[in-house]
């Protein structure tokens, strides 16, 4: 008897979800289906979540979209929401192949079915986890944000950590520049800034809260390399300013007004400077995949007056050029070699940031701008890759706005961060990098509701793939950001 | 004391709850219309919780975001006041009934009412600005929840206990609480006398209606507070009479009695500031102002519709094309969207908008950076400009500079108006120079009467130069609009110690 409300619920389920059925009396029409996001002709992992699309037809009172030989109706606003079951194992028969989306829309004089679309489907898998913070692009001012992970093959987000949600002059702090050890959660750390400030270090499920500052020390750690092996994080220290412009096509300059690269080791809690220059400014330091080189990107300081300089260098905004240098390490010494010009930027006019090295040491991908570093605010910025032991600057990957990226563990896929949707807010964008060193097209990280991405009011910053959670709890994460004193880094003279 | 005893005392008749109820809804939709109107705009809310999750996040967000919900019907003072003043009225009816106190008590039961809208009315414009607006109205409508509840419960059980039904009848005892309802008229009255023009200003603003908001600021003109002289000097731009009736209010800001985001005090220059840069043609700095706004604040239809007015004035359609799509969900904002849509993918369709037009003639010509110019950004751009693509950007320019008493500068920037006749203004700004530098007279022979004009100022008024902060007041009267009055008496506190005028301990690169 108490079993009796089964078949009642089974009715209520199948009474509610109508299947969709595919239009067998259709004409067809040239142009492109109106989806959003834009997943026509990429490329997926064969573990993606569901490819949700939106389809924006204003004349259809119905919509039903095909990918392969799955059939998928969608709601009033046309908004497809997929089975992750049936997507998973429509993924897993066609790895290595390509699935055709077509879709239909019934408008008033009957179904029209729009140009087909093709979704490769590559064999290889992407890292299940994707970091990223999510803050408004709000210049300078900052409120509720946090870090957070995405599982990708579903819709599972994770707060790693969120700062305090209402005001509070005693505990209103920012967080930044998450990064993990070679794609481990194990190792990782990130900064907290303002109030409860330090550097939060967790190693092996052991939080620590340390501050890098030292009278030899330019300022606090900013962008972080873990060494994929050691103890060891390579920082660069930046004195950063912004200014905005009141009519530019750019509408905001970061600048260094100076930095340098620091070196901290995580097992004895010491910090030395690895690179203190005057003359130079040297940033965004990344370790290679084996350990055995750091690269960075450097630019020569334009030549000023000594009691106006900030103003001087803000001047010179446009004419600040920074070049990708690399230096080889002894893992065993932990001593560091001479400087090796590997992208001459500046001498085409040119400015290159954010080195990042590809899991077989093959390729060097790096953001190729007009000028400056921070080109998450440039338009001019393209991603471009090319092959480490070549010269020149490579090729230019595709031709909308990318900037911070990483790869994959695998090397076959690039996530990287672009204003391209919006101009405004940046979306992660997943892109398959094939053994030929092709890129191919680019997209959107999917939702469960394609709509949110356009009313999610935060951009997402600094995008790390990693291949597991992070250990530690997001509440346990607040209890050390909030009760632990930072312990400062001791500082070592430079070897 | 049996029961048969106990005897429920007089209700009030209806005429005297028809009175409390008609009270009532003259302070929430007259009095108070326009500041709810404009605490309508400075609120956002839809049922979609992913999209209030910066208020759901927050410790009680959920009462904030009930409050919200209560404000939407504000888009219409005069049903949203009608929706509030139901509210109040109720309550005060369920606490009589509940707290079951005697007749001569029983105007008691209006105090909470009361104390509530005392409390609103002490915020002021802080009920909104640098503070979460839903929070007093869903403390209201919980309240008003538990009283209602318990009124339904409770009331049965005292009726079974009643043993005769009185007639009602009215006692003078009930009209009690007449004195106190003066209470938050006179709080608004006298700690934020701008708040009813202000807020009336902002709403002509959204209307558009140019003409109102100057002749709002006229008829306040001798109240002195930074938001009135801001919106009236926006509704000037666009009637056109800049340059001969901007000195007509007096400009020596009083308090505002405005906090910031944690408490601290607030000369208030973020309550205008997106305003006066977009009207000023400033639209980076705007945006910049806009998006701090929406950091701060969460979304809000304020910054979201200026948000979306300047991507598309500065064509980013796909930016304009979220923001509309955000204000779509809002169920009272079918007409801006609708507007404002048609002007999608259609720079000259901008171009061709009244408003927009009339801004977009001051826009810079050459780019500089912010940090460039003094703060607030719209005065200090404005004031050291140098490129003038219109006749409208340069009168802006020299009346700021007028504003700034920046007089070196001021006539610097008069050289292409040589040999013609100034407008009225510009005019007696160059005659206050005339007896410092003669040569004015000889550029512009059409000043003689104004400088004539202006000596008889000087002559009458010697002694009270010699003390100006004491006599600038009593003075305003007689020389309202007469720049060398606003250049000797006017904006003298300018110069005193101020509180800062915005949140900049967490601002940082991000």
């Amino acid at each position: 008897m108490k079993h009796l409300y089964i078949p009642f619920i089974l009715l209520l389920i199948t009474g509610c979800t109508s299947s969709p059925t595919l239009p067998t009396d259709y004409s067809s029409v040239k142009q492109q289906a109106p989806i959003y996001p834009d997943y026509r002709d990429i490329t997926i992992p064969v573990n993606i979540a569901p490819l949700n699309v939106w389809v924006q037809d204003s004349l259809a009172d119905e919509v039903v979209v095909q990918i392969g030989d799955m059939t998928v109706g969608t709601d009033s606003d046309g908004k497809t929401d997929i089975d992750a079951e049936l997507w998973r194992s429509l993924l897993a028969k066609n790895a290595g192949g390509k699935l055709v989306m077509q879709v239909y829309a019934h408008r008033q004089q009957g179904w029209v079915r729009f140009s087909s679309d093709t979704i490769h489907v590559a064999s290889e898998p992407i890292d299940s986890f994707l970091s990223y913070r999510l803050i408004e692009p709000g210049y300078e001012l900052y409120r509720q944000l946090g870090l957070y992970q995405r599982d990708l093959t579903s819709f599972d987000e994770f707060a790693i950590y969120e700062n305090n949600r209402t005001y509070d002059d005693e505990h209103n702090h920012c967080v930044n520049c998450h990064n993990y050890q070679a794609y481990d959660t194990e190792r990782m750390l990130f900064h907290v800034r303002a109030m409860h400030g330090g550097t939060m270090l967790i190693d092996h499920g052991n939080v620590r809260k340390i501050a890098i500052r030292h009278d030899s020390i330019l300022a606090a750690g900013v962008y972080p390399s873990w060494h994929p092996t050691l103890p060891l994080v390579a920082f660069s220290t930046n004195k950063t300013g912004q200014a905005f412009h009141m009519l530019h096509p750019e509408k905001i300059e970061v600048i260094d007004e100076a930095s340098d690269l620091l070196i901290y080791d995580a097992e004895h809690n010491t910090v030395r400077n690895l690179l203190r220059t005057d003359s130079c400014m040297e940033t965004f330091p990344c370790w290679t995949p084996d350990g055995t080189r750091l690269y960075y990107c450097s630019a020569r300081v334009p030549e000023m007056s000594q009691d106006n300089s900030q103003h001087e260098l803000l001047m010179h905004y446009d004419s600040l050029f920074y070049n990708i240098y690399s230096m080889p390490f002894d893992p065993a010494t932990r001593t560091f070699g001479e400087p090796r010009l590997e992208v001459d930027a500046a001498s085409q006019g040119k400015s290159a940031s954010v080195p990042r090295i590809s899991p077989d040491g093959r390729w060097l991908l790096y953001t190729l701008g007009d000028y400056g570093q921070f080109h998450i605010w440039h338009k001019s910025a393209r991603l471009w890759a090319k092959e480490t032991d070549t010269e020149g600057l490579g090729q230019e990957l595709f031709s909308q706005h990318g900037s911070y990226h990483t790869w994959s563990s695998n090397g076959r896929w690039i996530v990287f961060s672009s204003r391209q949707d919006d101009g405004n807010f940046t979306r992660p964008y997943i892109c398959y990098f094939d053994n030929e060193g092709k890129a191919h097209r680019p997209f959107m990280l999917p939702q469960r509701d394609p709509e949110s991405n356009l009313f999610l009011l935060k951009s997402y910053n600094v995008p790390e793939l990693s291949k597991h959670r992070v250990p530690v709890s997001a509440e346990e994460l607040q209890q050390a950001v909030y009760n632990q004193q930072a312990i400062t880094a001791e500082y070592e003279s430079s070897r | 004391m049996t029961l048969k005893n106990t005897r429920m005392p007089h209700s009030p008749a209806w005429g005297v709850r028809f009175l409390y109820f008609c009270l009532l809804w003259l302070w929430a939709s007259w009095w108070m219309g326009d500041s709810l109107r404009i605490c309508y705009e400075n609120s956002f809310f839809v049922a979609d919780a992913s999209q209030m999750r910066f208020l759901l996040q927050q410790s009680l967000g959920w009462i904030a975001a009930i409050g919200r919900a209560f404000i939407l019907p504000m888009r219409y003072p005069w049903l949203g006041g009608l929706i509030l003043t139901t509210v109040l009225f109720t309550a005060t009816m369920s606490i009589a009934r509940v707290s079951h106190l005697p007749l001569r008590w029983r105007w008691l039961a209006s105090l909470p009412a009361i104390a509530w809208m005392t409390w609103v009315a002490w915020l002021g414009l802080n009920l909104y600005y640098q503070s979460e607006p839903g929070t007093p109205f869903g403390w209201l409508v919980i309240a008003w929840g538990i009283v209602v509840i318990l009124d339904l419960l409770l009331t049965p059980i005292y009726k079974r206990k009643r043993v005769e039904n009185i007639p009602e009848k009215v006692d003078i005892r009930a009209f009690f609480f007449l004195p106190l309802f003066i209470i938050p008229f006179l709080t608004t009255h006298f700690r934020h006398p701008y708040q009813r023009p202000v807020t009336q200003m902002q709403v002509q603003l959204l209307n558009q209606d140019w003409e109102g908001m100057s002749q709002t600021a006229h008829d306040n003109a001798e109240l002195s507070y930074r938001p009135l002289a801001a919106y009236y000097a926006i509704a000037l731009v666009h009637t056109g009479h800049l340059t001969d009736q901007m000195f007509d209010i007096r400009l020596d800001y009083d308090t505002l009695y405005l906090k910031r985001y944690g408490g601290t005090p607030d000369i208030g220059t973020s309550y205008y500031n997106i305003d006066c840069n977009f009207h000023a043609g400033l639209f980076r700095p705007a945006t910049r102002r806009a998006m701090e706004h929406l950091t701060m604040q969460g979304p809000t239809l304020y910054s979201l519709k200026y948000l979306a007015k300047l991507a598309l004035a500065e064509s980013d359609w796909p930016l304009a094309s979220k923001y509309l799509h955000i204000l779509r969900q809002q169920p009272f904002e079918g007409e801006f969207v609708s507007r404002y849509s048609a002007m999608l993918n259609n720079a000259d369709a901008v171009r061709a908008d009244t408003e927009m037009a009339t801004v977009m003639r001051t826009i810079p010509t050459h780019d500089d950076f912010e940090s460039m110019y003094q703060e607030p950004i719209f005065l200090g751009f404005n004031a050291v400009r140098m490129e003038f693509p219109s006749a409208e950007a340069l009168m802006q320019c020299l009346m700021v500079n007028l504003y700034s008493k920046r007089m070196p500068d001021f006539l610097y920037r008069c050289q292409p108006l040589i040999g013609g006749t100034p407008p009225k203004t510009i005019a007696e700004g160059l005659v206050t120079q005339s007896i410092k530098n003669p040569s004015i007279l000889q550029a512009f022979p059409s000043l003689n009467m104004d400088a004539q004009t202006y000596r008889v100022f000087i002559s009458t008024l010697k002694n009270e130069l010699k003390d100006r902060q004491a006599h600038a007041r009593a003075l305003f009267k007689d020389w309202k609009g007469y720049y060398p009055y606003y250049y000797f008496f006017g904006n003298l506190r300018a110069t005193r110690p101020t509180p800062k005028e915005s949140p900049t301990d967490n601002g940082a690169v991000n």
